[in-house]
């Protein structure tokens, strides 16, 4: 009678507690006889097994696609794709563009104009005209 | 059948099977680094996975076949019928084996049990091959560590409010976002040639009500002794919903068993994520790492404790509270305002408790102030959490002889 629960969820904070990863699954597509997938392909060979150990929490996926530019797919947990063209690229700029798509979070672009997002209350509270002293009252 | 070159393949050393079917996972191929500390437990639990896997299959199967091994059978070149592709174990899944990884689980954990967790009860009857049994574990040890947390952290909180934070960290809505964020997958419908990195249940058919979903939301309200509960099978709104189906909704609908044959995607995701705990205790360290583990995945997540309150009284309330501990009666005192005779009043109310102040309030009208300011006296009062910090009770789990600061224990809700 005296109080009640309201219902709520709880909201994630990535990286408060455990960080998860948002890139879940890197797509490598090469085409066989093209010359622009020649970095891509040396990258598959020499680079790729070491990547995908040492990011264990990403599903790599590698598969053809004939007469076509190579690219990268990255799917995200916010379930959007990102995908980057690495056509003549030699396999170090196709690792930093695997790595980009790794470390990328899957939101859309934007631009952040404030330098912390938080859901935390402010700590130092909102400015009250009735409670500030001195000079700081607000006068009509 | 698109002809493919071999150099490629070859040089990667993948296994035959997946050129032209299936993409290439190369976690396959990686999953050695998962599942060879667990190769005692895969052949224990080998017989978890026997109806996943054909039982003329071995259960360890060479992910790395050799080079100048010649194929004898190609089965994926004569049809795209999904039965001819082979199962997978879910030491062979990548995104089983991505899942664990992104979860940062130890290698102790074997791929089989997070792929059992990944089987709802909907999907597999069968118990020893479900998640049923590991998402009650699972249940217990979240309600215990959510328990300790909360009531060693806000020692005052009344009972519901415990309640509804402990549902608000550990229901089924926050669990199932849980899931989703641990970037869990679910597979349209159950079968053998699922992949084991996906959630697999039974779907409600459409149509179905809400109130015939076991735990399920909305009309599901708990019968309770002297409450009244809607009649749903003589409701007009609801006889005419069914009406409106068709017959097949209809049928497909009555073969369903409620709450047996069939359940919805979050009630499936927070099976998961219990699942997933209880697998933590029992393969990882037990009680201690799970403990970790729910502190990092759940309870660092974030709820506002002080949003969960609602009053009924608080100037009542607050009244009992203080001829409960002694204190002198509260009186509000009106400290600032400005437009009384304008639009916009605003009045700051103070509550004292003879010279103490105990809460501040601010509204449009006197009263409202009042309240607000019991209301703010109120939560002070039940959010109180110790400075200092006591420990949690499991702290001595693992060994009784920890030192051990104990939590402060309240008196109890007030009761008016």
């Amino acid at each position: 009678m005296v109080v009640r629960g309201l219902q709520a969820v709880s909201k994630a904070q990535n990286g408060v507690g455990a960080f998860i990863l948002q890139c879940k699954r890197l797509e490598f597509n090469y085409c066989e006889m093209s010359g622009s997938s020649r970095g891509m392909k040396a990258f598959l060979k020499t680079r790729l097994a070491t990547f995908a150990k040492d990011n264990p929490g990403v599903e790599i996926v590698v598969s053809p696609r004939p007469k076509k530019h190579p690219i990268i797919r990255g799917s995200y947990i916010n379930n959007r794709e990102k995908v980057v063209c690495v056509r003549n690229l030699e396999v170090l700029q196709v690792l930093q563009k695997a790595e980009l798509l790794r470390d990328a979070s899957g939101v859309k672009i934007k631009k952040i104009n404030k330098p912390v997002q938080s859901l935390n209350d402010s700590v130092r509270g909102i400015w009250s005209p009735y409670h500030a002293k001195g000079e700081d009252v607000y006068k009509v | 059948m698109r002809r493919v070159s071999r150099s490629t393949w070859d040089s990667l050393t993948v296994p035959r099977r997946c050129v032209c079917g299936n993409p290439i996972r190369l976690n396959d191929l990686l999953s050695s680094s998962f599942s060879t500390s667990s190769s005692s437990s895969s052949s224990s639990s080998s017989s978890q996975s026997a109806s996943l896997a054909s039982p003329t299959r071995p259960s360890s199967i060479p992910t790395i076949r050799p080079l100048s091994k010649p194929r004898a059978i190609r089965p994926f070149s004569t049809t795209s019928s999904l039965a001819v592709v082979p199962k997978l174990l879910p030491t062979q899944s990548a995104k089983l084996a991505a899942l664990h990884g992104r979860l940062g689980l130890p290698n102790k954990y074997p791929l089989t049990t997070l792929g059992r967790a990944l089987i709802d009860p909907t999907a597999e009857p069968g118990h020893h091959l479900n998640n049923d049994g590991l998402s009650n574990v699972g249940n217990v040890l979240l309600g215990y560590y959510t328990s300790e947390y909360l009531m060693v952290h806000y020692p005052r909180l009344p009972y519901e409010i415990l309640k509804a934070a402990m549902d608000g960290y550990i229901g089924g809505k926050a669990l199932a976002a849980v899931g989703k964020e641990w970037g869990v997958e679910a597979a349209f419908a159950p079968g053998e040639t699922v992949d084991p990195g996906l959630l697999q249940f039974n779907r409600v058919a459409p149509g179905t009500p809400l109130y015939k979903i076991q735990g399920g939301v909305g009309f599901n309200i708990p019968r309770k002794r002297n409450r009244m509960v809607p009649n749903f099978e003589n409701n007009p709104s609801v006889d005419a919903a069914l009406l409106a189906e068709s017959p097949e909704m209809r049928e497909a609908r009555e073969s369903q068993r409620p709450g047996q044959d069939a359940t919805t995607l979050d009630l499936a995701m927070s099976n998961f994520v219990r699942a997933t705990v209880a697998g933590v205790y029992l393969h990882s360290g037990g009680l201690p790492f799970t403990k970790q583990f729910v502190h990092a995945h759940i309870l660092s997540r974030k709820l506002d404790i002080d949003k969960l309150f609602q009053f009924e009284q608080p100037t009542r309330e607050l009244s009992r509270l203080c001829v409960r501990e002694g204190f002198q009666q509260p009186i509000a005192r009106l400290e600032k305002e400005t437009g009384r005779y304008s639009r916009h009043p605003v009045f700051i109310v103070g509550v004292y408790s003879g010279e103490e102040k105990l809460g501040e309030g601010q509204g449009s009208s006197l009263p409202e102030a009042k309240i607000k300011a019991a209301i703010s006296a109120l939560k002070g009062w039940y959010l109180y959490s110790p400075v200092s910090g006591a420990d949690l009770p499991s702290k001595t789990d693992g060994n009784p002889t920890m030192p051990f600061a104990p939590a402060v224990i309240d008196v109890g809700d007030i009761v008016s």
